[in-house]
């Protein structure tokens, strides 16, 4: 009745664990690539169709005044005259602009759908000159410009609703850490954009573009990076500050616009002091 | 940094778990194929009589029971797995191992008490967690029992 046990191990597929990872992930981060395309080719074609005074109706509420906002205290007169002078260089496609200055945060500015500009108080308080913070309202005109806010909003809603419709397992968490990275470098590229938008604006408007790119000099990455954040660099929304600042001035030198210029006083309305 | 923890910490784990995982299967494996060396004198049969000539002197019931889970690593595999379809090769050694290791148990409780053969052999599992609660991020965690009867044949 003796039996020797069976050495034949068949229960187990052959294969090593660590290149069915591969291959899993792999084919996960395509699938979200893929969704990213699909949402991209979407929203691309949308915007086609989709006039700005629609998108203006549906989300400018309020906010269909023409520059400046009427009723807006003179900081919201201000800030609307001088985003008057900086879209008088060319049109945006037919945005009645509207610009309101945010309380709380850190120094920052925002483009909302509809043609909704954003400033926070911050950000005016630390503006050492006009042409400063022209620069960062221009660069938001960029992004209007573009209408960036609409498809940034179209693209998150598209694929925030494919990935719930994929479930919530670690495949579907993978394969939208793709889509999401994906998608950040899409928006690093619009940051440039609006940069190159913002720099053709600002020269147009003093004669030259010095102060442009103070702003971005006052920001926490403007310094030189570390190797850790060179190596994170893929996974951010913007490039990094002292990148810009460095794109910002090959760009004045390819396009001989002067560097050096007489900087222009804020307003007294802007001033915080 | 933010970024850069978010994604190392499931990372460090799934290097851990990995590590950890393929050394304790590597040696459970070592184990269970030294043992079952070890019990090969004792048939096991699921057949549900004994054979006409045996004489049997007596008869028990003998079980062995084993409980297994799955770790971090070999979950996040089938987890992938799961979105595309397919053999999940990461569950098919776990269990693999949980009933050879539930088998030798039975084999070893059969041989201790002094039977000779066991026969009605059956194996059955059953869920002890569910994989579905706390949004389908359960563990799951099945129990292999097997189990038969034993038999001392008359001399």
């Amino acid at each position: 009745m003796e039996r020797e046990p069976s050495l034949l191990e068949n229960n187990v597929s052959p294969g090593h664990p660590l290149a069915e990872l591969a291959t899993l992930v792999g084919g996960l981060v395509l699938v979200g690539l893929g969704l990213l395309l699909a949402v991209w080719l979407l929203v691309e074609a949308t915007l086609r169709w989709l006039p700005a005074s629609l998108e203006q109706r549906v989300f400018g509420g309020a906010a269909a005044a023409v520059l400046p906002v009427e009723g807006g205290d003179e900081l919201d007169v201000a800030l609307g005259e001088l985003l008057a002078r900086l879209t008088r260089h060319g049109p945006v496609r037919g945005y009645a602009l509207t610009i309101g200055v945010v309380e709380a945060g850190g120094p920052n500015a925002f483009a909302l759908p509809g043609g909704r500009l954003l400033v926070t108080r911050p950000l005016l308080a630390q503006a050492a000159s006009e042409n400063e913070l022209a620069f960062v309202l221009a660069h938001e005109l960029g992004h209007v410009e573009a209408r960036d806010p609409l498809r940034g909003l179209g693209r998150g809603v598209l694929v925030a609703l494919a990935l719930s419709a994929l479930g919530a397992s670690d495949g579907a968490a993978v394969a939208g850490s793709a889509a999401t990275l994906g998608e950040r470098a899409f928006s690093r590229e619009q940051e440039r954009a609006a940069d190159r938008f913002a720099l053709a604006r600002v020269a147009a408007e003093y004669g030259h573009v010095a102060g442009a790119s103070d702003f971005l000099r006052r920001l926490p990455d403007a310094g030189p990076a570390s190797a850790a954040e060179r190596a994170t660099g893929w996974l951010a929304t913007h490039p990094r500050s002292d990148r810009r600042v460095a794109e910002l001035e090959a760009l004045a030198a390819a396009a001989g616009y002067a560097a050096e210029g007489a900087l222009t006083p804020l307003p007294p309305e802007l001033r915080s002091d | 940094m933010g970024a850069l923890l978010e994604l190392g910490i499931p990372l460090f784990l799934l290097a851990l778990g990995y590590l950890a995982g393929s050394i304790a299967e590597q040696n459970h494996y070592k184990s269970i194929r030294v043992r079952e060396l070890r019990h090969r004198r004792i048939p096991t049969t699921n057949l549900r009589r004994p054979p006409p000539h045996w004489q049997v002197a007596e008869a028990a019931m003998v079980a062995g029971s084993t409980v297994v889970s799955v770790d971090y690593f070999k979950r996040f595999l089938a987890q992938l797995r799961n979105f595309f379809g397919g053999r999940v090769r990461a569950y098919e050694s776990l269990l693999d191992r949980a009933r050879r290791e539930a088998l030798l148990r039975m084999k070893s409780e059969a041989t201790e008490r002094g039977f000779d053969a066991v026969i009605n052999v059956r194996i059955e599992t059953s869920n002890i967690s569910s994989p579905f609660g706390r949004n389908g991020r359960g563990t799951a965690g099945i129990e292999v029992l097997a189990f038969g009867t034993a038999l001392k044949l008359a001399r």
